[in-house]
């Protein structure tokens, strides 16, 4: 049956396999192919000209080398993140239907609307983030710079338009990504040869702009109102397959393409200033090189920002993990848009959130927003309440409330009725903090959040509670009612949600956790997140039970996504009473994380290194010094006793650090004590005894990462916090943190020895005996053992020379010996052996590849080899480390998720959020924050209409950055002079220097007029690249000084007016000077009388008339504008109407205001008068001595003709008129005729004289001949005569 | 409107090199507060003004800002410049003082630095000019700062307490550095150095030699030590003498030692014999510490390894030095760089004390100043 229905096998006639196929079948029969021309007919293919060789040989060289590219090193991450594809095109050409199609084709799922990067799994090893690009030139430039490939979007209809070219040129200037084309409105054409043509045209053009030979799409129509399935298809297969060359802005530099935002501003802040800074968490992908915490960033459109937290967080899109199978299972086909509000749930670093779906949307307009203040929690107070601290060992533990009584700065409260619900609300002001809301908070939910902290168990509702409460605090927004409906609302599915047998299955697991709440760790909460991870792709599978997923989800929270969640509320608020230092004991450490502990013991520990350093220190005023360590300082101690804090705490089992733990207890204990009592007896006790205990560690295992930078989480900035905390209880006068180090001490890069040891005794000296190349070498490198090897390898040879034979061991006979022997080793023996027999493979083959490489190893070749080396090497070294230590190192690498935290951000940034724009966190690297003059070449663009203008306000795109500022442009001379120019040159390049962002040397800009409105021109001003970075500039512009002589000698002159007093001259004694007329001359030396005259020499006399000038060159100074355009921050909708500076131009124009011109130098018609020239007058004298012939002759004026001399006009009868008019048609007959006849008769002559000359020349010939015969028969018979006569003569003779 | 980054806090003027050179590097102001607040003489003494004034010569439009009492000291760093100066350095400290910080900005600058110092060349102090030329110079080699214009020449000598010496010093630019991998410092294959004199006898020298030979020669044969009496103009101003040593291995590491003799007037008068035993006694020292770089030269390959490319470099280290261990935290907050400290316990064999693999990532540093035409 199957049999039937399949296809028959069609031979091919084309394409490399028909060719193999050909040439075999030629071969077979004998029939050889072109190499066997070169063996049949050597003499064919041998050198014929040398020279000839010599160039046939370069150019091949030259081809070659041309394919080189100058190597270097792969940093691409093992796990890339995804591709960013910008789909770019003028508007209504079919962007958003192609991205919808795309999606649908790579997940099967249909997005309504896209807002925002889409990031969807496109295959086993891509994943793709796509999103769509305006035609706001902000967005275009922006884009065009974190794209790796750019879908240019067509309409065939219409042909290219202005944005599709101006997208090309931004592409150009940062680093060109792969550019692929789509003509989109095929189905327009009815005509298909029309159709063809336009394609033909398009490709070719499409082809000059990018690379002749770049991939044009055709998407041929639309059904239903999409691309058709199959196109769509195969446009996907280009994309997922497609590679990309690394660009180096963007492998220098780390960015993210933010495809989420998170307001985590204080919602109090917020109330009281509705203005103010905000705080601002994004989310995306790690993109280009990596990042590192607290570094600088900056946001095309918003402006420059310190980092303020970067967090890693699992992958919301993962790659499917390694499977066999060619496609993707339905489930990991994963799409990711939180912008867009697909996924329904989102997680975060410390919370979970939940879109509820539709019944919501409506209801809140600006879900994101909202749901960013929601997230943002209040409610620490209320831990801070419910915590208790113990300051001393034995001391009744401390609540809040004891705190409170104590506290010496009262809050004050003012009452406030909150209109909508009625409720009283008291808010407290302090003088300083704003934090007022918190402890209003804690009022109200003190009972319920006490109850949440208190099991854990129960985290999940507790997590709501807390968006509900929060709700309620957002200002300007009518939510009270219903967020405590929604409350309502919430309790009720949690308590569906324990009967759903959904539950069920995950309720095991919960129990187990509130089990082991005390040692739940961190790697729990990442399996945590995990399964998560996984029931969030299940769900999207069914997306049926949207309630019930939710709701399970719900139930999913966790104590340590509780704890973790405190933590960050924590340092969100920035409350300035933390306990944390000594927080051990509270109820809340109890569902604490790992990580938050190890945080609190870190400012703990801190502040047990600040006691130690006190002690050390009163002991080496004690004269106490620690010989006994041999590399004793300060710091060690310092280190010995944190960790031993640390180790009190409990986490680290190590054996070692529990011997410590006497010492360490008995310093935990009196760490206080330290500070306010100042017993100095037990002091030395302690740093004895720290000594002892550091001596030990080192013995044992020394951690030098602790000694050089502390516990990991320990900050600067949160050592002064903690600081400030205490500050709350106690004021210990205390030395500085600093002061550890010495502050004031010697500053000596010098290790010096402090405990000699005896280089006399042998022992000592033997311990670095092997140091020196006299001593015993490694095995891999000892010469004895090499040579071995060597015989090993190469086995039996025979020295020829003495004729000794070397015989190998043969390999396998040890090893079955020792089988023999014994048989427990066996394995263990083979295992070696194995190795044995690879080690030697690989020498082998190392051996032979070298051997072989080295007939055409190049430069190039060995270049590549180390870059790969050092690639292998980059990937290697810290593969074997968690991220959580790999990111300290390293920093985020490439293809992270990440979470930036940044402070002190415009509040429009979050008021005017639209997700259609894309927000872009880019890196920068040292001092590219800086400001500093920037020198660069730069060129008119061509298809720019205008020139630019000197000063003239305009936008540059460079590096990240766009901004606004007033370039100079120059002209280098040739003496290396920048000269100023008003205006840059029409088609050529030039400099230009301005004040701006320091932006590394090679990196290319793009200049605009304005970015705002539409003009139907080029928008690209100009192009170019940096050349130069400085804190000075050297343009100079010309300068004429002018003077007057006043008095002339023959030479010399004196002049004056050039300069104001002598001291002026005499700097520029020697200088050339020249007059209008051209005398060059030289200043010599300054006068006394009129103030600022000198005096000159002069090739020639002056005229009085003369003007002397002097030209110089004046520096210019550059303007400090620096203006970065900040668009991001315009209103919704006005993104694109970002106006910076105007230029003059556009001011006048505006306002209507008409420059005054100078009156000399307006442009008037010229009127040239008639020139009149007098009548040459010889005088009488001269006229007599002149020949006859040059005296002027006086003739006579001819008199006008008299009337009988004129002809009278003929006028002929109409019978006359008829008769000479046939009379002149018949005299142009005649004359035709003879001229006719003239030109017969001339041919004719030529035709006979041709003849005649042929029949000469025939005759001439036939005469030649009979003359040649007539000859020879002569010739012949003189012969025979001569010949007869001697025969006569012989004949004679006999 | 360019957000200037965050200025650095300070306090006290230990490790101002350090931390103006970093701030340089890196960019980022920095502010130094407590400078000797509570010393009698309080402020910054004659030998760091001179530092600072070398770091404004050789830089472009940095900003200095200095209190009335000297206790406080504000630096916005410029770009690296260059080009052909001068400097005289303070006799209270060595050249060296000055020199390790030109080693580290001198691949940089806009222009080829080739710079004159002034000052003493050799004290009991800082490290000399000739432990620097014989160890840092190689050093700067393996990160291909390297080629004709990178010298340094001693022409003068001069000892504390007068000094009288001078030094030209000369460096090429680069605009990158090559990422190193040195983990084998390899095995001792010569040991050389120089038995310095100036306006003493001159055969204080050869004593010198003859005293550290004695104990060297135990090791290694291959020993050789130049004797360099210096006279007239070319031998400062004042009398002294020292050995510096150096160990040199089949990889191309350095090991270097040295001391100098007291300077005139100043602690009980040195006997020549002394000097060459102690100063042997310490190179054996530096050998038993190891590693592929000696320990005055710790932080300089450090922080070349932090402006590499972004590239894995590796160095395996003796013991960290304090001035090592600061040095890597103020890498840390200038740089947001942290380096993996794995600690090597000495094995069995004879190698010396332990060891400390120093790996990092390099923060992929440009030189911002170098002009492309």
């Amino acid at each position: 049956m199957e049999e039937k229905d399949r296809k028959k096998h069609h031979k091919k006639h084309s394409g490399p396999k028909a060719d193999k196929k050909r040439k075999r079948h030629l071969n077979d029969l004998g029939l050889g192919d072109d190499e066997d021309a070169r063996k049949r007919n050597p003499k064919a293919f041998a050198v014929q000209s040398a020279v000839r060789m010599a160039r046939t040989f370069h150019r091949t060289q030259d081809l070659k080398t041309k394919k080189h590219h100058i190597p270097v090193v792969d940093r691409s991450p093992l796990e890339p993140p995804p591709v960013v594809v910008v789909v770019v095109g003028p508007p209504k050409v079919g962007k958003s239907t192609l991205i919808k199609c795309l999606i649908r084709n790579f997940t099967r799922q249909k997005l309504i609307e896209i807002r925002g990067p889409v990031t969807i799994v496109s295959g086993k090893r891509r994943r793709l983030t796509i999103i769509e690009c305006g035609c706001d030139i902000n967005t275009m430039i922006d884009l065009a710079k974190v794209a790796d490939l750019v879908l240019m979007l067509i309409d065939a209809s219409f042909g290219f338009e202005m944005e599709t070219f101006e997208f090309l040129n931004i592409c150009q200037v940062h680093g060109f990504p792969k550019i692929m084309g789509v003509l989109t409105h095929l189905d327009t054409f009815k005509n298909n040869k029309q159709l063809k043509k336009t394609k033909k045209r398009l490709k070719h053009r499409f082809w000059t702009e990018v690379y002749p030979g770049a991939k044009l799409f055709y998407l041929s129509g639309m059904v239903h109102g999409e691309y058709q399935k199959q196109e769509i298809h195969n446009l996907g297969r280009f994309i997922s397959v497609m590679k990309f060359r690394p660009l180096t802005w963007q492998t220098s530099h780390p960015y993210v393409l933010a495809d989420r935002m998170e307001d985590l501003t204080n919602p109090e802040d917020v109330r009281v200033n509705p203005k103010c800074d905000r705080k601002v968490s994004l989310y995306g992908y790690l993109r280009g090189a990596y990042l590192k915490n607290k570094s600088q960033i900056h946001m095309p459109g918003v402006g420059d920002f310190a980092v303020s937290d970067v967090s890693f967080l699992p992958d919301p899109c993962e790659l499917p993990e390694q499977q066999k199978k060619r496609s993707l299972n339905e489930r990991d086909k994963l799409i990711y848009a939180p912008l867009s509000g697909v996924g329904g749930v989102v997680y975060d670093k410390d919370a979970v959130y939940i879109d509820l779906g539709g019944s919501h949307e409506e209801v809140r307009p600006n879900h994101e927003l909202v749901q960013s203040l929601i997230s943002t929690h209040s409610t620490i107070d209320v831990k801070m309440a419910s915590s208790k601290v113990s300051l001393f060992m034995d001391s009744k533990p401390l609540g809040s409330e004891d705190v409170e009584n104590q506290e010496f700065m009262m809050p004050k409260e003012e009452k406030q009725i909150d209109l909508k619900t009625g409720r009283v609300r008291r808010k407290a002001v302090f003088e300083e903090e704003n934090d007022d809301g918190a402890s209003d908070e804690e009022e109200g939910q003190d009972e319920e959040m006490s109850e949440d902290e208190m099991d854990g168990s129960e985290g999940g509702d507790g997590d709501n509670d807390v968006e509900g409460e929060n709700d309620k605090e957002v200002p300007g927004q009518e939510l009270g009612l219903r967020s405590a409906k929604r409350l309502k609302r919430e309790e009720t599915t949690e308590e569906t949600a324990v009967e759903l047998p959904a539950f069920a299955d995950s309720d095991d697991d919960l129990e187990m956790r509130s089990g082991e709440e005390g040692e739940t760790d961190l790697d729990e909460s990442k399996e945590e997140a995990e399964d998560q991870g996984d029931e969030e792709s299940d769900e999207k599978e069914s997306s049926d039970s949207d309630s019930e997923s939710s709701s399970r989800r719900i139930s999913k929270f966790t104590p340590c996504e509780l704890g973790r969640k405190d933590k960050e509320r924590r340092e969100n608020h920035n409350l300035d009473h933390r306990f944390s230092k000594k927080v051990v004991p509270t109820t809340d450490s109890g569902n604490c994380t790992a990580e938050e502990a190890s945080e609190s013991e870190a400012e703990g520990s801190s502040e047990e290194e600040e006691g130690s350093n006190d002690d050390s220190e009163v002991e080496e005023s004690n004269k106490k010094g620690i010989q006994s360590a041999p590399e004793k300082n300060v710091d060690g101690v310092e280190w010995a006793v944190s960790k031993a804090v640390e180790d009190g705490d409990g986490d680290d089992d190590d054996d070692v650090e529990n011997l410590l733990k006497e010492e360490e207890e008995y310093g935990e204990d009196n760490d206080f004590s330290v500070d306010t009592a100042g017993a100095l007896k037990w002091k030395e006790d302690l740093t004895q005894k720290a000594a002892e205990a550091f001596l030990r560690q080192q013995q044992s295992a020394p951690n030098l990462r602790k000694l050089v930078y502390g516990t990991v989480a320990e900050d600067a900035d949160e050592e002064d916090d903690a600081d400030e905390e205490l500050g709350g209880l106690f004021h210990v006068s205390r030395p500085d943190k600093e002061s550890k180090q010495k502050a004031n001490a010697l500053d000596c890069s010098k290790f010096p020895v402090e405990t000699p040891q005896d280089w006399d005794l042998d022992e000592v000296m033997n311990s670095i005996q092997d140091c020196f190349v006299t001593g015993k070498w490694e095995a891999d490198k000892d010469a004895a053992k090499l040579l071995e090897e060597d015989e090993e390898l190469y086995g039996d040879f025979e020295d020829l020379e003495t004729g000794v034979v070397h015989k190998g061991k043969p390999d396998g006979s040890e090893g079955e010996e020792e089988d023999k022997e014994g048989k427990e080793p066996k394995a263990g023996e083979e295992e070696e052996e194995k190795k044995k027999r690879m080690d030697k493979k690989r020498k082998l083959k190392e051996m032979f590849d070298a051997e072989y490489d080295e007939g055409d190893a190049t430069y190039f070749d060995d270049l590549k080899g180390e870059m790969q080396k050092q690639a292998q090497l980059n990937r290697a070294e810290f593969e074997d480390q968690d991220d959580e230590s790999r990111v300290q190192y390293e920093g985020f690498r490439p293809g992270m998720y990440v979470r930036i935290e940044i402070e002190n951000i415009p509040c429009e940034f979050v008021l005017n959020f639209d997700p259609h724009y894309p927000i872009i966190l880019g890196g920068l690297g040292n001092s590219e924050g800086n400001v500093g003059y920037v020198q660069l070449r730069l060129k008119k663009h061509r298809w720019y209409k205008k020139i630019l203008k000197t000063r003239d306000p305009i936008i540059f795109s460079l590096g990240w950055r766009r901004f606004q500022t007033i370039p100079m442009y120059y002209i280098e001379d040739h003496n290396g002079r920048h000269r100023l120019l008003k205006y840059s040159p029409q088609h050529m390049h030039c400099g230009a220097t301005f004040w701006g962002p320091i932006t590394p040397q090679g990196t290319g800009f793009l200049a605009i007029q304005s970015v705002s409105g539409t003009t139907p021109d080029f928008r690209i001003a100009a192009t170019g690249v940096v050349l130069d970075l400085d804190k000075s500039i050297t343009v100079v512009k010309k300068l004429k000084l002018t003077g007057f002589p006043f008095k002339i000698y023959k030479n010399t002159s004196f002049i004056k007016g050039m300069f104001n007093s002598p001291l002026e001259v005499a700097k520029f004694e020697g200088a050339a000077i020249r007059t209008v007329s051209g005398i060059r001359g030289q200043i010599k030396k300054a006068l006394r009388k009129p103030e600022g005259a000198f005096r000159a020499t002069f090739e020639d006399k002056l005229l009085m008339s003369d003007i002397v000038f002097m030209r110089t060159w004046y520096p210019v100074s550059i303007p400090a504008f620096y203006n970065p355009v900040t668009s991001l921050l315009k209103p919704v909708g006005e993104k694109d109407t970002w106006t910076g500076m105007k230029t003059t131009g556009q001011l006048r124009h505006e306002r209507g205001i008409r420059l005054k011109q100078n009156k000399d130098s307006l442009y008037k018609p010229i009127v040239r008068e008639k020139k009149h020239f007098n009548k040459l007058h010889i005088p009488k004298a001269l006229q007599k001595a002149l020949p006859f012939k040059n005296k002027p002759k006086n003739h006579e004026k001819k008199a006008k003709p008299t009337k009988d001399q004129w002809r009278p006009a003929v006028i002929r009868e109409p019978h006359e008129k008829k008769i000479s008019a046939l009379l002149t048609a018949l005299g142009t007959v005649h004359s035709y005729k003879i001229k006719k006849a003239k030109l017969n008769h001339r041919q004719h002559l030529k035709d006979y004289l041709k003849r005649k000359h042929k029949e000469e020349e025939e005759k001439f010939k036939r005469q030649k001949e009979a003359k040649k015969k007539l000859f020879r028969i002569m010739g012949q018979k003189e012969k025979k005569k001569q010949k007869s006569s001697l025969k006569g003569s012989g004949e004679r003779e006999k | 409107m360019a957000s200037q980054p965050h200025a650095l806090s300070y306090v006290g003027c230990n490790f101002l090199r350090q931390r103006l050179v970093l701030s340089t590097l890196s960019g980022r102001p920095v502010k130094i507060r407590k400078i000797r607040a509570k010393e009698e003489s309080p402020g910054l003494r004659d030998f760091e003004a001179s530092f600072i004034r070398l770091i404004d010569k050789v830089t472009n439009g940095s900003r200095i800002e200095i209190n009335q009492t000297g206790t406080t000291l504000y630096y916005q760093p410029g770009l690296l410049y260059g080009g052909v100066l001068e400097h005289d350095c303070s006799p209270h400290r060595s050249i060296g003082y000055y020199l390790e910080s030109l080693l580290c900005l001198a691949p940089f600058m806009k222009h080829p630095l080739r710079i004159v110092l002034r000052g003493v060349t050799n004290d009991q102090v800082d490290p000399s000019v000739d432990v620097l030329k014989a160890t840092a110079l190689p050093l700067l080699k393996k990160f291909g700062i390297d080629g004709e214009g990178f010298e340094l020449k001693i022409t003068r000598r001069g000892m504390p307490p007068k000094g009288g010496g001078e030094v030209i010093f000369a460096c090429p630019v680069r605009k990158v550095l090559r990422p190193i991998q040195f983990t084998d410092p390899g095995k001792i294959k010569r040991i050389r150095g120089t038995a310095y004199s100036v306006r003493v006898s001159p055969q204080i020298a050869n004593r010198i030699v003859d005293s550290a030979r004695s104990i060297l020669n135990k090791f290694i044969p291959d020993i050789y030590i130049y004797t360099d009496h210096m006279k007239g103009t070319s031998s400062g101003k004042s009398p002294g003498f020292g050995l510096s040593l150096v160990a040199e291995t089949t990889n191309g590491t350095f090991l270097g030692a040295e001391l100098a003799s007291n300077p005139q007037g100043q602690g009980t008068a040195v006997l020549p014999e002394e000097l060459g035993l102690n100063c042997a006694k310490l190179l054996l020292e530096e050998i038993y510490r190891g590693g592929c770089v000696d320990s005055t030269n710790q932080s300089l390959v450090l922080l070349l390894m932090t402006l590499g490319q972004q590239d894995v470099s590796k160095v395996l280290l003796g013991p960290l030095s304090p001035y090592t261990i600061e040095f890597l935290r103020h890498l840390r907050s200038f740089f947001q760089i942290m380096f993996k400290i794995e600690t090597k316990p000495s094995r069995e064999e004879p190698q010396g004390g332990e060891k400390v693999l120093m790996t990092c990532v390099g923060i992929g540093f440009s030189n911002l100043s170098k002009t492309i035409k």
